[in-house]
């Protein structure tokens, strides 16, 4: 008797997206990453293929995070300066990408002009050869104008904005368009904002081709499961032809994580979980292998280990 | 307790209430219509009224300006009577009663002189008239009288057994003798049994008349009809009075558990008889040669007509009281027709799909199809079956008020002045109003019509989000009390020297409703294993589904983009299917099979339905792909 072949076949391809320029290309990076371009779910190569491996944006911020010194000390005094912590993320800790946030722009925390931002921009731009990832604070009416500004600083660049929402994709796509950037499309944990973010984008005649969705990252034990689904599932509509689906995904692994009490707390507040020095980077590490089988493409994360465990993992699936 | 008298001005008319009562139930007991569409919460500031004499208690309403207040000016529904009073109406707040409700008939009633159903359907009226010359009894033929009315009725009309009450048994007697056996006998059919409800003298056989009903949350809609020609006489339709208590269903059933349902039923029965009344007097009949009256409508309504308990239509698991009550005398419910007539209210599917979907699938004749039709019903409830001659399966989505009725200040009804569509032409947006009049608000097919149009013209986003233009009508967006809005008529072009708008928010009551409707009909769809491509008709019931525009309507997701020869507006199929049941004792039966076929499928069961909903709050639809046919 014959073995009936169970492959999956997929009609689709999900959007080859690549991010920063060489010199060549306009810009000054000694190399650009793409990612996407995948015919399969991910590590199921026998079904498709997967041009691309995953891709690691160490996480960089323009102050220092209130982070548990568990992070802040595996990272070093670097962690002060965004110059070189970017330069320690590449050179040490070997990461694709800088993910560079503005958290300090945000009114609530130190209310950043938009020019000391594109400032921090610049500077990163100069300190470091990998390509960028530049958001916002978050608060969308800062952010309409922090944004404008560090595209602007990075024009020629191709780097990857972030965010575009509901409420703000217009001055988004607006400055995507005219300097010719990448954009982040976030929704809040659903799949159906997740696309109609998408389609009001084409519809403000922004090429999805450029686009890379965040479905927003939840850490494991904070409606993780949750997530996952919806990268997969975005990612299977993508597979299976739903055009407004098939952009790579990029997940904020860092930047969750290091928020929550377990990742947060020691043993004295913890007892019985284990030292935070190892269950912290454990704990991102985790989440990021996971959300790799879930169908990120581009995973943000901060502690030097949970990095390195990450890299090897993707080595090894790929 | 004390009762006070209320004079409402301009109408001179005077109520009677006791202490306490609104001014707007006294508006109700006065029979004057006045605008209202929050029901009485005091929310929708539009039962201005001015206390010229008397005193009345009550909250200030922030709905009021401090010149209104100081002129006397009180919302009806938050202001108690405590001693006679003199109440100007202000112009704007009355309804303009008789006029609106003949123009609601004009555009309601749907009128179809003959209707003719399936050619092998033999005519025969429920209630059949039937001129008899007995023989006349003798020695050889000495039948009782009771019995040779029924034998020869029996025959005449293929009955197997009949019933006659005892007050006509014994009027027999005499009435067979004074017209020398030649009598008119009145027959109305009772499920399997024909009732001799009536015998007259002489020959009436061509006085033989029905009123047909459907009995709409909104609208009630009466048709007098000739039973024997099956001719369509007359149409009047009026609002639904126990609209002061909230324009939707829930609302009622809320109110018929403080007031009693009685309170209900007689808002309703007087509607019922107002309409009756005028249709009789209009075209000279007497109401004693008006045999029947048939009811088509949702169940709360149906429920409401015979004073039947609702509480638990509201409550998990839904239980209606009865869905197919049996013929009963109409007199009964206070109905004003023959005292011996019947009223027939046909079955109901389910506490949330009432009898005007089972006359609905009776008029379309979805259920004698072999292909696939759906058949929706879009109110304040959404109503939706879909199926064939095989199965039927039935859905409720509560839409709510918004495809009606946008915000407080813009929406109306639909009524002189109501913009009722809206266009663009040599890129301006124009509009047109029901009777080419100034504008004084917007009503449903408008609110259709302008979503959809200013999606066109991308002045607002598919997630109904204003964005603003570069140049062409920048000036037409605003801000209202801080939300944007556009304006359809400026305070020039309008008639309240207000402009008409849309706001950001009321665009959003429209895609929730829609989306509610829509996701019904997926989730239907879904559960069947179908596709929308899979339905061979499509049909649109209820008076507002035949103002709407089926580019625009698909074009903002409230109706899936289906081949247009597919989509038919059936208008008012609720009528329509009483009147099939009315004329053929045949119809009479088969509703009642497909009240046992429909399966109901109740949405709160559906645990995706969440899902679906969600996937529609987007224009057209966030799998915007499946609206790309055209």
């Amino acid at each position: 008797m014959e073995i009936p072949d169970v492959k999956e076949r997929w009609t689709a391809q999900i959007n080859e997206v690549t991010i920063g320029a060489t010199k060549e290309q306009g810009g000054t990076r000694a190399k650009t990453v793409t990612v996407g371009g995948q015919t399969t779910l991910p590590c199921l190569t026998f079904e498709g293929e997967i041009p691309h491996k995953p891709v690691i944006a160490g996480y960089v911020a323009d102050m220092v995070p209130g982070w548990p010194d568990v992070l802040k000390n595996a990272i070093g005094k670097e962690i002060n300066s965004p110059v070189e912590w970017a330069q320690k993320s590449v050179e040490e800790y070997g990461v694709d990408l800088i993910n560079l946030k503005m958290i300090g722009a945000d009114p609530a925390e130190k209310d950043t002009s938009a020019s000391d931002c594109a400032k921090v921009v610049e500077d990163v731009l100069k300190a470091v050869d990998v390509p960028l990832i530049v958001w916002g604070c978050g608060d969308e009416e800062k952010d309409n104008l922090v944004l404008p500004e560090c595209s602007q600083a990075a024009v020629g660049e191709n780097v990857l904005i972030g965010s575009a929402k509901e409420g703000n994709y217009k001055t988004i796509s607006a400055i995507c368009k005219a300097d010719k950037q990448k954009i982040i499309s976030e929704a809040p944990v659903d799949i159906n904002i997740g696309k109609q973010v998408n389609i009001l984008l084409q519809d403000d005649g922004f090429d999805l081709k450029n686009v890379v969705m965040f479905q927003t990252t939840a850490a494991l034990g904070y409606g993780f499961d949750y997530v996952y689904t919806i990268l997969e599932r975005a990612r299977i509509a993508g597979l299976k032809g739903d055009k407004l689906m098939a952009t790579p995904q990029i997940c904020d692994v860092g930047g969750e994580v290091w928020r929550i009490k377990e990742a947060i707390a020691d043993e004295d507040v913890l007892p019985g979980w284990g030292r935070l020095e190892k269950r912290g980077p454990m704990w991102e590490a985790t989440c990021a292998g996971v959300y790799l089988q879930a169908g990120a493409d581009i995973l943000v994360m901060a502690h030097p280990e949970a990095i390195n465990k990450i890299q090897t993992t993707i080595d090894r699936l790929y | 307790m004390s009762e006070y008298s209320v004079t409402f001005q301009p109408q001179n008319k005077t109520a009677r209430v006791k202490k306490g009562t609104t001014l707007l139930e006294a508006t109700q007991k006065a029979q004057i219509t006045i605008n209202n569409i929050c029901g009485g919460d005091g929310i929708c500031g539009r039962c201005k009224m001015i206390v010229k004499k008397g005193r009345v208690y009550g909250e200030v309403s922030s709905k009021l300006t401090r010149e209104e207040i100081q002129q006397g000016f009180v919302l009806a529904c938050q202001t108690f009577i405590k001693n006679d009073l003199v109440i100007e109406i202000p112009e704007e707040t009355w309804a303009k009663e008789k006029i609106i409700a003949d123009e609601d008939a004009e555009r309601f009633r749907d009128f179809e002189q003959v209707l003719l159903y399936k050619k092998e359907y033999i005519p025969s009226p429920l209630i059949a008239k039937i001129y008899l010359e007995l023989e006349k009894p003798s020695l050889s033929n000495n039948n009782a009288d009771q019995q040779r009315v029924c034998d020869t009725v029996r025959k005449k009309l293929k009955y197997r057994s009949t019933q006659m009450g005892l007050k006509i048994i014994k009027s027999l007697p005499k009435i067979l003798r004074e017209h020398d056996y030649r009598i008119t006998a009145t027959v109305g059919l009772r499920r399997d049994i024909a009732e001799i409800m009536n015998i007259e003298g002489g020959n009436t056989e061509d006085k033989n008349y029905m009123i047909v009903v459907d009995m709409g949350t909104t609208t009630i809609v009466a048709h007098l009809v000739d039973a024997n020609s099956m001719r369509t006489i007359d149409a009047k339709a009026c609002f639904n009075s126990q609209g002061i208590y909230g324009r939707e269903v829930t609302g009622r059933m809320i109110a018929a558990e403080r007031k009693g349902t009685a309170e209900l039923q007689q808002l309703l029965i007087d509607d019922i008889n107002r309409l009756i009344g005028g249709l009789a007097k209009d075209n000279k009949v007497n109401l004693k040669y008006i045999t029947a009256i048939v009811c088509a409508g949702n169940t709360a309504m149906g429920h409401f007509l015979l004073g039947l308990p609702t509480q638990n239509i509201r409550r998990s698991p839904y239980i209606p009281t009865s869905v197919a009550p049996p013929p009963l005398r109409a007199a009964e419910v206070g109905i004003e027709i023959n005292p011996r007539g019947l009223l027939y209210s046909l079955p109901g599917i389910s506490g949330w799909v009432g009898s005007d979907i089972t006359a609905g699938i009776l008029a379309t004749g979805i259920n004698e199809k072999e292909e696939l039709s759906m058949l929706i019903d879009i109110g304040t409830n959404g109503e939706i079956v879909i199926g064939n001659k095989e199965w039927l399966v039935s859905c409720s989505a509560s839409a709510g008020p918004a495809l009606e009725v946008i915000n407080e200040e813009c929406g109306m009804r639909a009524e002189k002045g109501a913009i009722e569509k809206v266009y663009v032409e040599n890129r301006e947006i124009k509009y047109k109003t029901i009777g080419d009049l100034p504008p004084r608000g917007i009503c449903g097919s408008g609110i259709i019509d302008l979503v959809s149009v200013l999606l066109n013209e991308k002045l607002i986003d598919r997630s109904g989000k204003f964005i603003i233009p570069k140049e062409r009508n920048s000036d037409r967006i605003q801000y209202f009390d801080g939300i944007r809005g556009f304006i359809i008529a400026d305070s020039q072009q309008s008639q309240t020297r207000k402009p008409v708008f849309i706001t950001e928010a009321d665009i959003e009551s429209v895609i929730t409703a829609k989306a509610a409707i829509f996701a019904a009909m997926s989730i239907l769809i879904g559960r069947l294993e179908l596709d929308f491509l899979d339905i061979k008709h499509f049909y649109i019931a209820g008076a507002f589904g035949n103002y709407i525009n089926i580019e625009n309507s698909i074009n903002i997701g409230l109706i899936p983009d289906l081949p247009r020869d597919r989509i038919e507006f059936v208008g008012n199929a609720s009528i329509k299917g009483a009147k099939i049941v009315a004329f053929y004792k045949q119809a009479f039966y088969k509703v009642e099979k497909i009240r046992e076929r429909t399966t109901y499928y109740d949405l709160m069961g559906a645990n995706d339905y969440v899902e679906e909903f969600k996937k529609a709050m987007f224009l057209p639809h966030t799998d915007i792909e499946m609206f790309r046919r055209k």
